[in-house]
């Protein structure tokens, strides 16, 4: 049977199963939430702000909603991109401590300068290389590899999404928004045009009208 | 096709030569930020650094008149300053309630009345292993930080899109009276 208090103590043991010890996750996913928040806030902002001329804000509207689609997919992707590069170069080893290295060397998992690769075996620092899935992983190492593999993480994570929130959606919304805001000029500056072919000749006939009909008249006469 | 392009990136993977830190200090700073840093954190750095880098992106963009290029550096500096205030602000706030809220059974002295009791511990989850301390902190962090994006349904309309038109509209006055001098 339905229970909200069922269903609250269910999302608490969730939220701490998948990220009480995955802070990492945690900010790429809350960071996305986040983003589509402020985003549809930003959107708002603009459409009442009756400073901004309607010009500005044909540039402005789509600019923000570049802003937050590229925003999103580029913070998804690139962060959890470079977090997903970040937890591999600590899972597989390739970037490690010395405590983690002397545990390693112990067990014979490394590759010492000058010695020869024996084929099959897979050493650390090797794409297929998981030090969590060694046997005495949890008894020796543990304990030291988990905090520094979720700081390298968070650093990861963070670098990723310093480089997709400041530069990419930056540069991205912005070609997007001056194209559409060319468009949009335009088809404003059409829009005038015509009204103002009409208001030349109110009920009557339009400019072009009356250039065709000057042209089918006279053209005839032209001396070339 | 593609497991031969896997394979090769494999390779590749497995011929770059590994890192070791070895300094004490950068490794103590790794594991500080692994286990202290959340999102107010990379809240805050992302708005120093959105400083910094966004408004000058903005002023390069030679594709818009200049009209509009000053608007929209004024516009995203207010926004940056904005969101950075009521994002940080809000989820350090909710981080520390949440905190009041997820006590353990040793966090809370025996004298305490039943009321209080179930107050200071109606967050705090029933999986919880009481032996892991980071796990909970980390619990903490991604509780607060969720129910203040809750929260952030309401202000980001109620603060942050106001708060960003009055230093929009500030930081476009203070450039016509610059223009003007």
């Amino acid at each position: 049977m339905f229970s909200p208090a069922k269903m609250w103590n269910g999302f608490k043991s969730y939220i701490y199963k998948n990220y009480g010890e995955n802070p990492g996750s945690m900010l790429v996913h809350t960071g996305v939430i986040g983003w589509i928040l402020s985003s549809l806030a930003q959107v708002y902002a603009v459409i009442f702000n009756d400073k901004i001329s309607k010009e500005q804000k044909v540039f402005l509207i789509p600019q923000e909603i570049a802003d937050a689609v590229v925003n999103i997919v580029s913070f998804y992707t690139l962060t959890s991109g470079v977090k997903y590069i970040g937890a591999k170069l600590v899972k597989t080893a390739k970037l490690r401590t010395a405590e983690i290295s002397n545990f390693l060397k112990k067990g014979g998992h490394v590759l010492e300068k000058g010695q020869k690769r024996v084929e099959g075996k897979v050493y650390a620092g090797d794409w297929n290389f998981d030090i969590t899935k060694l046997d005495n992983y949890n008894s020796e190492i543990a304990s030291k590899f988990k905090p520094f593999k979720n700081g390298a993480e968070v650093i990861a994570g963070l670098t990723g999404s310093i480089l997709s929130s400041n530069l990419v959606t930056p540069l991205v919304r912005n070609k997007y928004a001056s194209a559409k805001q060319k468009q949009a000029l335009d088809s404003m500056k059409n829009t005038n045009r015509e009204q103002n072919e009409k208001t030349l000749y109110p009920g009557e006939i339009s400019m072009n009208a009356y250039m065709k009909l000057a042209s089918i008249k006279h053209s005839g006469n032209l001396k070339v | 096709m593609a497991a031969v392009k896997l394979n090769i990136a494999k390779n590749f993977y497995n011929r770059l030569p590994s890192m070791q830190v070895s300094k004490d200090k950068v490794i103590d700073k790794i594991v500080y930020i692994g286990k202290k840093w959340s999102s107010p954190h990379q809240r805050a750095i992302l708005g120093v650094t959105a400083i910094v880098m966004q408004p000058y992106i903005d002023w390069k963009n030679k594709s818009v008149d200049d009209k509009t290029r000053k608007v929209a550096v004024a516009r995203t500096c207010a926004k940056i300053i904005a969101g950075t205030l009521t994002g940080v602000a809000l989820r350090a706030g909710f981080i520390k309630g949440i905190a009041a809220m997820s006590k353990t059974a040793s966090e809370i002295p025996a004298n305490t009345k039943p009321f209080i009791k179930n107050l200071k511990q109606c967050l705090t989850p029933k999986n919880l292993d009481p032996s892991n301390k980071d796990a909970l902190e980390q619990y903490r962090n991604a509780m607060g930080t969720i129910l203040s994006l809750v929260a952030m349904v309401f202000t980001n309309f109620l603060i942050d899109a106001p708060l960003t038109k009055f230093l929009t509209n500030n930081f476009i006055r203070m450039q016509k009276k610059g223009e003007n001098k």
